[in-house]
Parts: structure tokens; C-alpha cells; sequence
């Protein structure tokens, strides 16, 4: 071993540079992998764990409201500060939903159920319009147990977040958003995801999924007498 | 001396592989992969289907929970409503009505619980051979704007069960006491359906099916003698369903994220390039 100084000057030099490199490629790994992991997370929300259907022992009985009628007229969602009218929303030529015209109004797919009747009634807002937040800015905030409330009829009728998903929307899930469901359950739709400035739109999809608050459980009368 | 020569390189030409990969990936991000579904809720509810086996008091108990919900005094052809329920396995026992909670129960069964599918637990049979069983229900949506129906069979009056609409389809054929049909999906509608079986009374069932709208026919033996059918609706959702996603955004809070990167990137292999071309000139020039 007649290294000499030499060497272990040079080495001692060479581990510098290699350290720095190493620094820039973890900075590289760390922002390549911020894109895989920001998915990862917004995909899958905490479980419904804390969340439970109806209340416990001693709940107030609810009253039974008359059936509301004529579409919804406004939504309000205290938790991220929307409180918007609802417009109608149709579908164009090719069947998909026409977003709302304004960007700090919501609308509701006028072609599926209304809310608070049976079914998933899906209400759509925009996340951004070019100049900033729009009136779905802050969706992906919701969480299950999270109050939503729907104006229909004079009726405001309250549902609860169950959970929510991130999708792209060429893969979207329109059997889990629009399927038939035993109750009244609302969809609020927004984008999300990265910008594609080509196509001048967001390439995924946020859905949030609600189901409406009930009292405690009803048996019905058997039919067989 | 060789392992003190080229463990310096082989750390730089390891560190340089690695700042290119890192850039490449950045360059080609991870693509975002379709969600299954929403982790929200799974649907349950409580049927029973035994003719000759008197009410009985039903016990949910949630994983995890300290204490059961109690559904008392149920009895035969009573199906409840649908529970919303968080995923995850539920315990399902049947006593005796009024029998204190402490006592053994007289079946249980288990349940697991996953996000957007629905079940009946149901008390099928007689009596003398009665079991708890879990029936998966099929809620997807029917096509072409139809309904969808099937049959759940709990009469031992007619124990073998055809059910057809009158200048109609067939909805069912030679359906046993205590078995359940798949959905048949059937135009929406008014029909008078019909509820044969060789050996057993008949009867007549008027049903209005709306198109999008999944049912359960629950055949059950009436208390004042014959044949009686209940429609249940089980779910229902819109017929015209938008196609794919919906463009909600005009990316003014986007920030530079998504066009940013084949930048950084770019800058990130340029340097890794610099890096490597420098050394590589510095070890031509250097003996080691």
C-alpha cells in the first residue's frame, strides 16, 4: 500500500463531486417521484372508518319530509365554502356532460336522478377558470362525514361524504359514478390532476361521493300479511 | 490498490446512471391509474325468508364496534331497507324474539362489507332446517334503458315456481323454495306477472318497472292462505348516463407543474451530461 498523499487527496476530492451528484439525483428522484406519490395519496382518501350509517342509540327521530319535486336550485358545502345556485346541465352530440357555462356556478345532470330521490345524483363545478379558483376549487378537501346540503323544493335535504376517488378521464368509472344505488346519493364532480395545455383541459377527474343522512333504520311490514 | 482506484469511479458512474434515470422519469411521469372505485360504502340489509319460523330479534355488530345494532322482532317476508355501511367484515346473529343478548344465538353468519356492492342476509328455509345466507344483489345497471328483475323464492306452498308476464317474458322457471334468481332484465313498464307451480296455489302480481330500476320479486306464502308477491325496488339510477368524464377546469391555478417538468428534466440530463463529460475528462488527464 504506497499510496502516498496523493490518492486520498484525490479521493477525498472525487467523494465531493460524487456527493453532490448524489444530492442532485435524489432532488431529481425526489421530483420525479413527487408526481407518483401525489397520485398515490389523492387516489386513495382515508377510509370510512369513523364514518357510520344512521346514529347510534339516542338520536332525534327525523320527521318524515314530504317528497321534494322540480330540480335542485342550490348547493352549499360548509366545510370548503361553497354555496352556489345550481343550473342544468345536458349532455352534447357525443353524450358527455356539458360543464356549467359559469365558473362560480354548479350545475346538476338534469338527465339522471334528482337529489334526494333514489339513485346517485351527480352535480358538476368547475375546479379553476383561467384566472383562478372556481367554485369546486377545494373538493378534494372533503372527507368522509363531511356535510353537503341540496336546496330542492323549498327542502333542504343533507347528505354526508363517504369518500371519494382521482381518475383520468379517459379511464373514468361510470358504472361506480352513475350506477343504480338502494338510496338518494349525490356524485360532486370536478377536475383534477395535471393540465394538459394542448388539449386546454385537466386530464383526471375528482368524485365525491355522498349518500343522504338518514334516521335510524325502518323495518317495513312483511307482505306476507 | 485496484479497490481504491475503482471504487471512487464506479460511485461516480453510479451516481451519474442514477441522476439520468431520475431525469428520465421526470421526463415521462408516472401516469395516473384508473381508480377500481371510491372507498365509500357497501350496502346490507336483513331479510326474513323462513314461513314457519317465528320473529326473531336480528344483531348487526360492525368490526370493531362494542355494540351490535339490534333490529327486534323480525318476522317472516320482512326485508329492511338497505344499511349504508363502511367496508369491512359484520357479524350477523339471529336469536330467539326477546331472548336476552347474552344468550348464544341461534345462527350466525359474516358478512364482508366492500365499497359500492350490496347484500341481503336472509334466514332461508324451514324451520327445521333454517340457515342465514348471504345474497350477493347485483345492482349494476341494466342496459338500454330496461329494468331488471329476479325472483327470491320463499314460499313452501308452491314450492317449485314459475313466474312469467302475461303477453310477456318469462321471468323465472322452476325456481325451488329458498333459492333466489339472477336478474332478468325485462322492458320497463306495466306488467301483469303471473306466479305459477304444479302442486301449489297461484296468484296474479301487477308490477310497474321503471326503466334504470333494479327489483326483487319476494314470492311469500300469505298468512291468510295462498300465494302473495311483493315487488321490492332494490336500486335505481338514471337510464341516459353521460359518457366518460366531465372538463371542469380552465387550468388557471394549474401552475407550471405539468409543462414545467420536460424542462427540468431536460436541465437535469444536461447537467448529469456535463457532470459525467467533465470527469471523464478530468480521469483522462489524471492517473490514478
Amino acid at each position: 500500500m504506497s499510496a502516498g498523499p496523493a490518492p486520498s487527496i484525490r479521493r477525498h476530492r472525487d467523494r465531493r463531486i460524487s456527493l453532490a451528484a448524489l444530492v442532485a439525483a435524489g432532488a431529481a428522484v425526489c421530483l420525479a417521484a413527487g408526481t407518483g406519490a401525489g397520485l398515490a395519496t389523492a387516489e386513495r382518501p382515508p377510509s370510512a372508518a369513523s364514518w357510520h350509517p344512521g346514529c347510534g342509540d339516542d338520536c332525534p327521530s327525523v320527521a318524515t319530509a314530504p317528497t321534494p319535486h322540480g330540480p335542485p336550485t342550490r348547493v352549499r358545502v360548509p366545510r370548503i365554502g361553497v354555496d352556489s345556485p345550481l343550473t342544468v346541465l345536458g349532455l352534447d352530440r357525443a353524450g358527455v356532460l356539458i360543464p356549467p357555462t359559469g365558473f362560480d356556478t354548479a350545475g346538476w345532470y338534469g338527465g339522471g336522478p334528482a337529489p334526494g330521490d333514489t339513485g346517485p345524483a351527480v352535480l358538476a363545478g368547475h375546479l379553476d377558470s383561467r384566472r383562478g379558483p372556481a367554485v369546486f376549487a377545494r373538493l378534494g378537501e372533503l372527507r368522509p362525514g363531511d356535510l353537503v346540503q341540496v336546496w330542492r323544493g323549498g327542502q333542504r335535504l343533507s347528505f354526508r361524504v363517504t369518500g371519494s376517488l382521482r381518475t383520468r378521464k379517459d379511464q373514468f368509472p361510470t358504472a361506480v359514478v352513475y350506477g343504480p344505488t338502494p338510496g338518494a346519493e349525490l356524485r360532486l364532480v370536478t377536475c383534477g390532476g395535471d393540465f394538459d395545455r394542448r388539449r386546454g383541459h385537466y386530464v383526471d377527474n375528482v368524485v365525491v361521493f355522498a349518500v343522504a343522512e338518514a334516521g335510524d333504520p325502518v323495518l317495513p311490514t312483511s307482505a306476507a300479511g | 490498490m485496484h479497490t481504491l482506484r475503482t471504487a471512487p469511479r464506479r460511485l461516480l458512474a453510479g451516481s451519474g446512471v442514477l441522476l439520468l434515470t431520475a431525469a428520465l422519469a421526470a421526463a415521462f411521469p408516472v401516469p395516473a391509474t384508473a381508480a377500481p372505485g371510491a372507498d365509500t360504502v357497501g350496502y346490507v340489509r336483513l331479510a326474513h325468508l323462513s314461513p314457519d319460523t317465528p320473529a326473531v330479534d336480528v344483531y348487526l355488530a360492525a368490526p370493531g364496534a362494542a355494540k351490535p345494532q339490534v333490529f327486534p322482532g323480525v318476522g317472516y317476508g320482512v326485508v329492511s331497507d338497505y344499511l349504508e355501511l363502511a367496508p369491512g367484515r359484520y357479524a350477523v346473529a339471529m336469536r330467539e324474539a326477546g331472548a336476552p343478548a347474552s344468550d348464544p344465538p341461534v345462527l350466525t353468519t359474516e358478512v364482508a362489507v366492500t365499497s359500492g356492492d350490496a347484500f341481503t342476509v336472509a334466514g332461508v328455509g324451514r324451520h327445521a332446517d333454517l340457515g342465514l345466507r348471504v345474497l350477493t344483489d347485483d345492482l349494476s345497471a341494466p342496459t338500454d334503458g330496461r329494468a331488471k328483475v329476479r325472483v327470491v323464492q320463499a314460499s313452501v306452498r308452491t314450492p317449485v315456481l314459475d313466474v312469467a308476464a302475461a303477453d310477456g317474458p318469462m321471468i323465472a322457471d322452476g325456481v325451488q323454495f329458498a333459492t333466489t334468481t339472477d336478474y332478468q332484465q325485462v322492458e320497463p313498464g306495466s306488467w301483469r306477472l303471473k306466479l305459477t307451480g304444479a302442486g301449489g296455489p297461484s296468484a296474479d302480481a301487477e308490477v310497474r318497472l321503471t326503466g334504470g330500476a333494479v327489483y326483487s320479486l319476494l314470492v311469500l306464502d300469505a298468512r291468510q292462505g295462498g300465494l302473495t308477491a311483493e315487488l321490492r325496488r332494490d336500486a335505481e339510477g338514471g337510464t341516459v348516463v353521460p359518457a366518460g368524464g366531465v372538463d371542469t377546469g380552465a387550468g388557471g391555478t394549474a401552475g407550471a407543474g405539468f409543462d414545467a417538468y420536460p424542462m427540468v428534466a431536460g436541465g437535469l440530463a444536461a447537467a448529469a451530461g456535463a457532470v459525467a463529460l467533465l470527469l471523464w475528462r478530468r480521469r483522462r488527464r489524471t492517473t490514478w
